[in-house]
């Protein structure tokens, strides 16, 4: 085990992927890092610092400055993968994924079903999203529930190094597109990372920290968040259940339920406006399949129906904190 | 009058949140000209220099080389080039207020004034409520049949209409719910199962491998576990808490009330977690077994005692001892990783050092190529790292073999839990006079308790009782060492 940041365990598997799979290729804005300046073409680095040292050693036939248009980011990487590439098409903000929605929507998430299996697409597209580094309303939204909402795309959404590294492995080996979201104010967040080769399974969830009071249910930032709320409870005897999703689609439906079945009680969190969320989204499916189990009406932790503002404290207001999520569950336990 | 300006942590890129200040490129009151570097900065990406943006002069720097100060901070105070009094600086810091420029990594908010919790007053028999009300029907219906007086709540319908749920939650009396509590953390396995699925089998210690998965792709879930649970057994059907405990898992217990004077509950920090985890799984997935040996220490005291100046501890000869044993008996010199034993070459000891955080295990590495005074001396600058939690992680990541001396404490003996993935661990309590056969006569003289912890699943018996045959053997001719 190495201790690393979020950024580092991405980085760190871009290189030994693509080392041991000629086919993977990445591209996006400014991925090279100074194409064009005096300094050479990596004297600056990506924006995020996820793909240093990459153009260097893997060249630019596979490391790929793009115009700034995610519609040709997208649908390059699309008929890449559909010639027997394993493109990494990375979108330097997640917000301008509807540039490139009918790329995703109508051809990547499609070409599969529609040639009757006999192609495959196995196009990572990573997102960077979130809010929390005062970005304003077109640069820190969350929009995972929208693509997840969408048949035939994997949706990931790792919250620690370690899942970086395992679920990023996980998509490069697959030959599903995967719609891989790194949030942007967790780069820095450090943790262990296994040694070698670490995959992570899609569809598993990760039980963060255990109790027997209330489920919490959350993905990316939120996972810290709930963790720091969970601590803070389990002070007063409050155990909570804290599940990270890792993906969203495919769900862990069972650890969701079961979880649910044990503690008779639900919270979401979820970084993004309430309606048709991914919140939304998981108390639908506790109230129809686990409605006998709830002893209260569950409590979704969202932002408000609302553009993320750009004032420092609107935003810290708008995401959902471990203050409202720590009284959301004495909310529950109180019902 | 020199015009002076505070001189804060520049903000670079979104993500900075804080800088280190590596040093200073020009002292206090010495004049620089445009675009001489004054100082560098190192963030978790780069190291960058600050130039002047004008000329001018520090007249007081405040920020320490080598600490981290977040970005807006106030490191010096800037003048355009005359000098300033101590009382006008001092007027400058006084007044300083940081930008907040960075962003909270955390999500902490100031915290907010609790809200008023409504209180529902005794209802009077008879209440009116307004036609124009926003509240639905049946929620009117059902307040005016308790005689509930709904101006008092606030509905969590749109606009805040009441509903039935509103009006059904404000007749339900406050109760307390009862609480389960903390749950103990579930150990890791490769299995795949789902969460639900590996804590009834670690409560009933029922080993997942074993049983057939009936979810997706062959998941484990919980009604596997639960059919393979013994039927003598308790079954927690909904209800994962056990009444009496299960062995090898202790019972997770609600902690009390905190009133004052009882119980202090302290959250476990995420090292001591960590600690909690890797023990708890070591004990329990490794067949320990111990291999147990007095050794006279006296002639090792006489020669740790005739050292002049800087005198290594008796901890320092013990690293020595063993490096030296590990490599008579390789087979102890080992790591244990699934099917793989990881013999080592050379001797790279853990020694378990005790910090105010937890325990900490820095490693001697190549201890066997290393002498006494040089053990000694890499010892001190570990243990100093150590407690200070400033150890890098590969300084006690890895390690063949490990070393605990309870010996400070007047431990006579004990038996240490092994650091997986190594293989063995020496633990070794205090000298202390004992009767011992010199020969034919009873000497009393200083005797070490030493007891090896094995893992069965790579050594043998006839190895540990080897090693500690090798090592009585150094240790009670310490000219050796």
């Amino acid at each position: 085990m190495a201790i690393m940041t979020i950024r580092d365990a991405i980085l760190q598997t871009l290189h030994a992927e693509m080392e041991r799979d000629p086919n993977i290729m990445l591209l996006g804005e400014d991925v090279v890092g100074g194409n064009g300046t005096a300094g050479g073409p990596e004297a600056i680095g990506g924006i995020w610092g996820t793909s240093g040292g990459l153009y260097a050693k893997f060249g630019p036939d596979r490391v790929i400055d793009t115009p700034i248009s995610e519609s040709a980011i997208v649908g390059a990487a699309a008929g890449a993968a559909l010639a027997g590439k394993r493109p990494v098409a990375e979108l330097m903000f997640a917000d301008f994924v509807g540039v490139s929605l009918d790329q995703i929507w109508n051809q990547i998430a499609k070409f599969r079903y529609m040639f009757g299996g006999k192609t495959k697409c196995p196009a990572v597209i990573r997102l960077i999203y979130g809010a929390g580094m005062n970005t304003a309303a077109q640069h820190s939204q969350s929009v995972y529930a929208m693509l997840t909402a969408m048949p035939g795309l994997k949706v990931v959404l790792p919250a620690t190094p370690a899942d970086a590294k395992g679920l990023l492995t996980e998509a490069l080996r697959g030959d599903d597109p995967v719609m891989f979201f790194e949030h942007k104010a967790m780069y820095g967040v450090k943790g262990e990372v296994p040694e070698g080769d670490h995959r992570q399974r899609f569809g598993e969830a990760r039980m963060v920290r255990e109790g027997g009071d209330v489920t919490i249910v959350a993905c990316g930032r939120m996972v810290n968040f709930s963790e720091k709320a969970a601590d803070k409870l389990a002070a007063d005897g409050i155990g909570c259940d804290l599940i990270d999703l890792r993906t969203t689609s495919p769900l862990d439906e069972e650890a969701i339920l079961d979880s649910v079945e044990a503690t008779g009680r639900l919270v979401v969190v979820d970084e993004s406006p309430p309606r048709c969320s991914l919140a939304a989204d998981i108390c639908a499916l506790v109230a129809t399949k686990g409605f006998t189990s709830l002893k209260a009406p569950p409590e979704l932790i969202t932002g408000p129906h609302s553009p993320i503002p750009f004032a420092r404290e609107l935003e810290r207001a708008w995401v959902p904190s471990p203050q409202k999520i720590e009284a959301a569950v004495r909310r529950v336990l109180a019902r | 009058m020199a015009k002076l300006k505070p001189f804060t942590m520049p903000k670079w890129g979104i993500e900075m949140s804080e800088g280190t200040l590596a040093e200073w490129q020009v002292a206090e009151n010495q004049p620089f000209a445009k675009g001489t570097v004054l100082t560098l900065i190192e963030t978790d990406k780069i190291t960058n220099e600050v130039e002047a943006e004008a000329d001018g002069r520090f007249v007081r720097l405040i920020a320490e080389p080598g600490q981290t100060y977040p970005v807006g901070a106030l490191l010096a105070v800037l003048s355009d080039g005359g000098e300033a009094t101590a009382a006008e600086i001092d007027a400058v810091v006084a007044s300083f207020k940081a930008v907040d420029a960075g962003f909270a990594p955390d999500g902490d908010e100031a915290p907010a004034p609790a809200a008023a919790v409504p209180v529902v007053e005794a209802a009077p028999a008879q209440i009116a409520i307004p036609d124009g009300m926003a509240i639905s029907p049946v929620a009117r219906e059902k307040a005016l049949a308790a005689g509930l007086d709904v101006a008092a709540l606030s509905g969590s319908g749109r606009g805040g209409r009441i509903t039935a749920q509103d009006v059904d939650e404000a007749l339900r009396p406050a109760a307390a719910p009862s609480l389960v509590g903390v749950l103990p953390p579930t150990p890791a396995s490769p299995v795949f199962a789902t969460p639900m699925a590996r804590r009834i089998a670690a409560i009933h210690a029922v080993d997942l491998a074993t049983v057939a998965g009936s979810g997706p792709r062959g998941r484990v879930r919980k009604a596997d576990v639960l059919a393979a649970v013994p039927a003598s057994a308790p079954a927690p059907v909904a209800q994962p808490v056990p009444a009496a405990p299960a062995p090898a898992v202790s019972a997770p217990v609600a902690p009390p009330p905190a009133t004052p004077g009882s119980v202090d509950v302290l959250p476990m920090t995420s090292m001591r977690r960590t600690i909690a985890r890797r023990l708890t799984e070591a004990k329990q997935q490794i067949p320990h077994f111990y291999v147990r040996r007095r050794v006279r220490a006296d002639r090792l005291l006489a020669l740790r005692a005739a050292v002049q100046g800087q005198r290594p501890s008796v901890n320092d000869y013990l690293i020595r001892a063993c490096a030296l044993a590990l490599m008579e008996v390789p087979q102890v010199n080992i790591q244990v990783h699934g099917q793989d034993i990881h013999r080592f070459g050379s001797a790279d000891i853990a020694v378990a050092v005790a910090t105010e955080r937890g325990l900490v295990t820095p490693i001697v590495q190549g201890a066997d190529e290393l002498s006494v005074a040089q053990i000694s001396e890499r010892m001190a600058g570990l243990a100093q790292r150590a407690r200070s939690g400033k150890l890098k992680a590969e300084e006690f990541s890895g390690g063949s073999f490990s070393l605990s001396n309870l010996g400070g404490f007047g431990v006579e003996q004990f038996d240490a839990i092994i650091n997986p993935p190594q293989g063995a661990i020496l633990a070794v309590g205090t000298a202390r006079p004992e009767p011992i056969d010199d020969d034919g006569a009873i000497r009393i003289v200083p005797v070490l308790h030493l007891s090896l912890s094995c893992d069965h699943r790579a050594i043998d018996g006839a190895d540990g009782g080897r090693f500690m045959a090798a090592l009585a053997h150094l240790i009670e001719n310490p000219a050796l060492l």
